[in-house]
């Protein structure tokens, strides 16, 4: 059965049309990888799934549940675990902090310590050294601030990871790193849903899905 | 639980916004300190005396009142006032006597005044240079000084006016009427008191009034009726006392109308025998109709009677005046309590002092909270960014608004407890000096009054027609009365105050979180971190 369900959904900005009808099912236990052009609103569609947008039209299931009818909250902080393309990390905390910090809204039971070596361990899995898990985000580079996110995606052990261009500011190397961790996750048997625009990632993904650019959107680009 | 570990994280990741609003309050709460202080110092400083002071009072004919009848219809006429007095009476010592059976009565003493002339070898202490004029007392009828006792004073159904002797003699009722010595304004240096209720015409003299005449304990002193030429009476010193505030009160405008006004030629003895006296005399005395004014005025030797009664509290002092208006006391008396009076001068300073600061302490919270609230918004709106992270992770808006909260109470909290600690220190040297000015200002305002009225420090308007004075003696207390006002307060900083800064601490969090509370349930996680710059 899948996990996630989209059915007819549709999404605008406005009165800019993003997502027009989607369907589409993900399953646990299987990487997806969702493709397009750029402007073609796969971080919509990421928004949309974690609950941090309303569909205006369709239904996007749970389990089977429709997710209007969930706590947004509890359900981003537990069973979503989002990667945005922008980090979204806190800039005023450390690496560590910040995935501490989401382990404690989701509410991770405990003790602190314990969960610090979690988390910890967490953060060296994604390849950030002890020295700079305790340094604050803003004196992190790009790439290691991207694996702060992607830690701290994974901090709660969520069943569904969405994870937006995950590994946009990583090395060839880092990347197959991060690339094994999706694997093993969707192994265990959760939901790995990555936005990327490299060929390799979508090779390595079980599913590929296009999102297509909507009728307005594309009438719009053949009038210029 | 982890709200407050991130509200503590947060505190100190941006300190120099944290040690701006932390300043900010520690000003207010500094300032709202000592305001409390001073309320409370007031506050306590007249539940204090209230509670620790015996309340006397007296019961006297309601002059003012009835000035203020006959005004209100039609027209102050002295004569038909005066009329009106002379039938009503002050109450004698019987009348009195009733009232202090009242519940609330804890004591009762009362004292005979009577005026007398001395004779050839017993002659009054003067040193006024109008001592002719008065001090023969040779009847000027009208005259402010020869008014005794004040315009109610004819107590034994006499005409108001009569002549005044060159002598004060006083009956006491017992050794606890006679305030002076108790106080130890007077004290005994040779001989013995006068036996307590005695009716033997035994009587305690000043010093320098013995010096004066030469008289020694044992001697005898002859005193004259003023309106009666030979009617004689002879009284047997058999104390001498020393008036330690004689030469003080003595001073001043009243000596220079009467002798008799001079503590020196004040003559002491007991109830009982000096009431013997005035009886006496009435009964010999002679009544004359005056033919212009239809008054009737008597030989009899004047005396006035005054009764005060103690209470142990002011609640007693309170009850009293239903208990006594129960008992049939018409409302032409009027109860008061000098004493109280004085009490409730005296704090006048530290009661304006507290108004002030109340206002004081209104200016500073309402501008503390526009400020607060102003900080705060700014706050929220700079940390957009942050609620919406937090938001994005699944954080519940309302635990972001309560870590906010935390932040704002923590840094407010201790800015209070600092505030305190400076306001404690502050409050009692801050409170007394200001207290110091309020007094000054309010001297020289009294004084610029006084010599609006062309008295430079002569006696007060507002006790005119009041209660006789409360010596006891009849005696005008006559000069400007140096009025001892609360100057000084030794602790302000109580639980109370502190209970309150913390009450207005959280309140004032409170209010200002309120606000970017609403600003946290409006923001939209995707729109924030869409729009983020
Ligand atoms: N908050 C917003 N308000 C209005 N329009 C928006 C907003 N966010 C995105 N859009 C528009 O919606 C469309 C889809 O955006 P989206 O971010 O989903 O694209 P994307 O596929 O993720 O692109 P990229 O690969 O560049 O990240 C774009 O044309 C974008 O301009
Ligand atoms: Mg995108």
């Amino acid at each position: 059965m899948s996990i996630l369900k989209l059915e007819n959904v549709c999404f605008s900005y406005g009165t800019k049309t993003v997502l027009e009808g989607v369907s589409y099912e993900f399953e646990k236990g299987k990487m997806y990888a969702v493709v397009g052009k750029s402007g073609a609103g796969k971080t919509t569609l990421l928004s949309v799934l974690s609950g941090l947008a309303s569909p205006n039209r369709g239904t996007i299931t749970y389990n089977g549940e429709d997710i209007r009818k969930l706590d947004k909250y509890r359900f981003r902080s537990k069973y979503i675990g989002v990667i945005f393309q922008s980090f979204n990390l806190l800039t005023k905390f450390t690496a560590l902090e910040n995935v501490e910090l989401s382990m404690d809204i989701a509410g991770v039971k405990g003790r602190t310590k314990d969960k610090r070596e979690q988390a910890m361990a967490l953060l060296s899995s994604v390849g950030l050294e002890e020295d700079e898990a305790n340094r604050r985000i803003l004196k992190l580079s790009g790439g290691q601030q991207q694996r702060v996110a992607i830690a701290r995606a994974l901090s709660y052990n969520p069943d569904v990871i969405l994870a937006d261009e995950p590994t946009g500011n990583l090395d060839g190397e880092t990347q197959k790193e991060i690339m094994e961790i999706f694997r093993e996750l969707a192994e265990q048997g959760k939901c790995v849903i990555l936005v990327s625009h490299s060929p390799e990632v979508a090779r390595a993904c079980d599913e590929i899905y296009e999102l297509k650019r909507t009728k307005n959107e594309r009438s719009r680009k053949a009038a210029v | 639980m982890y709200v407050v570990k991130n509200a503590l994280k947060c505190i100190g990741r941006s300190k120099g916004r944290n040690i701006l609003i932390g300043i900010i309050v520690l000003v207010i709460s500094v300032s709202a300190c000592i305001g409390l202080s001073i309320r409370q110092a007031a506050e306590s400083a007249k539940e204090e005396s209230l509670s620790g002071m015996s309340v006397t009072a007296t019961i006297s004919v309601d002059r003012q009142s009835m000035m203020q009848g006959m005004r209100e219809g039609g027209g102050f006429d002295p004569s038909s006032f005066q009329a009106g007095m002379s039938k009503l009476n002050e109450l004698s010592v019987e009348e009195m006597q009733v009232y202090a059976g009242a519940e609330s009565v804890s004591g009762f003493t009362y004292t005979l005044t009577a005026t007398l002339n001395g004779s050839d070898d017993f002659e009054a202490v003067t040193t006024s240079t109008q001592e002719e004029d008065t001090g023969t007392a040779n009847g000027m009828p009208g005259g402010p000084g020869q008014e005794f006792g004040g315009m109610g004073g004819g107590k034994m159904g006499i005409g108001p006016m009569g002549t005044q002797g060159d002598f004060t003699i006083v009956g006491y009722s017992g050794e606890d009427a006679m305030t002076d010595f108790l106080n130890g304004t007077c004290s005994l240096t040779e001989g013995t008191m006068f036996e307590e209720g005695t009716k033997a015409a035994d009587c305690i003299i000043s010093d320098e009034l013995a010096i004066y005449n030469d008289l020694a304990v044992g001697d005898t002193i002859v005193v004259e009726n003023p309106n009666l030429e030979g009617e004689t009476y002879t009284l047997t010193v058999v104390g001498i006392y020393q008036n330690s505030a004689s030469t003080a009160v003595s001073g001043g405008f009243m000596r220079g109308f009467s002798t008799s006004s001079d503590p020196a030629n004040a003559i002491y003895m007991s109830y009982p025998a000096l009431k013997d006296m005035v009886d006496t005399s009435a009964a010999n005395a002679q009544t004359q109709t005056d033919e212009t004014t239809g008054m009737e005025s008597s030989t009899a030797v004047r005396a006035s009677a005054a009764g005060t009664y103690s209470f142990a509290d002011v609640e007693a002092y309170e009850r009293f005046e239903e208990e006594a208006r129960a008992m049939g006391l018409s409302d032409s008396y009027t109860i008061t309590s000098s004493d109280l009076t004085a009490f409730e001068n005296s704090l006048v300073p530290l009661e304006n002092l507290s108004t002030m600061a109340g206002y004081f302490l209104l200016v500073v919270l309402a501008i503390g909270a526009v400020i607060l609230i102003v900080l705060n918004i700014f706050n929220v709106r700079e940390r957009k960014y942050e609620v919406g992270v937090l938001t994005a992770i699944g954080m519940k808006k309302q635990k972001v608004a309560m870590q906010f909260l935390c932040e704002i109470f923590v840094v407010t909290l201790a800015a209070v407890v600092v505030g305190a600690g400076i306001g404690a220190v502050s409050a009692v040297p801050v409170t007394n000096s200001l207290l110091q000015n309020q007094i000054q200002s309010q001297e020289s305002t009294k004084e610029q009054r006084e010599m609006n009225f062309g008295r430079g420090g002569g006696f007060d308007m507002e006790n005119l027609g009041a209660t006789p004075s409360m010596d006891g003696m009849g005696l005008p207390s006559g000069t400007g009365q140096m009025q001892n006002y609360i100057s000084e307060i030794s602790s302000a900083m109580n639980f109370t105050v502190l209970f309150q800064l913390l009450a207005i601490g959280v309140l004032l969090t409170l209010l200002a979180s309120v606000v970017s509370m609403i600003f946290i349930m409006r923001y939209e996680p995707l729109k924030i971190l869409a729009n983020r710059d």
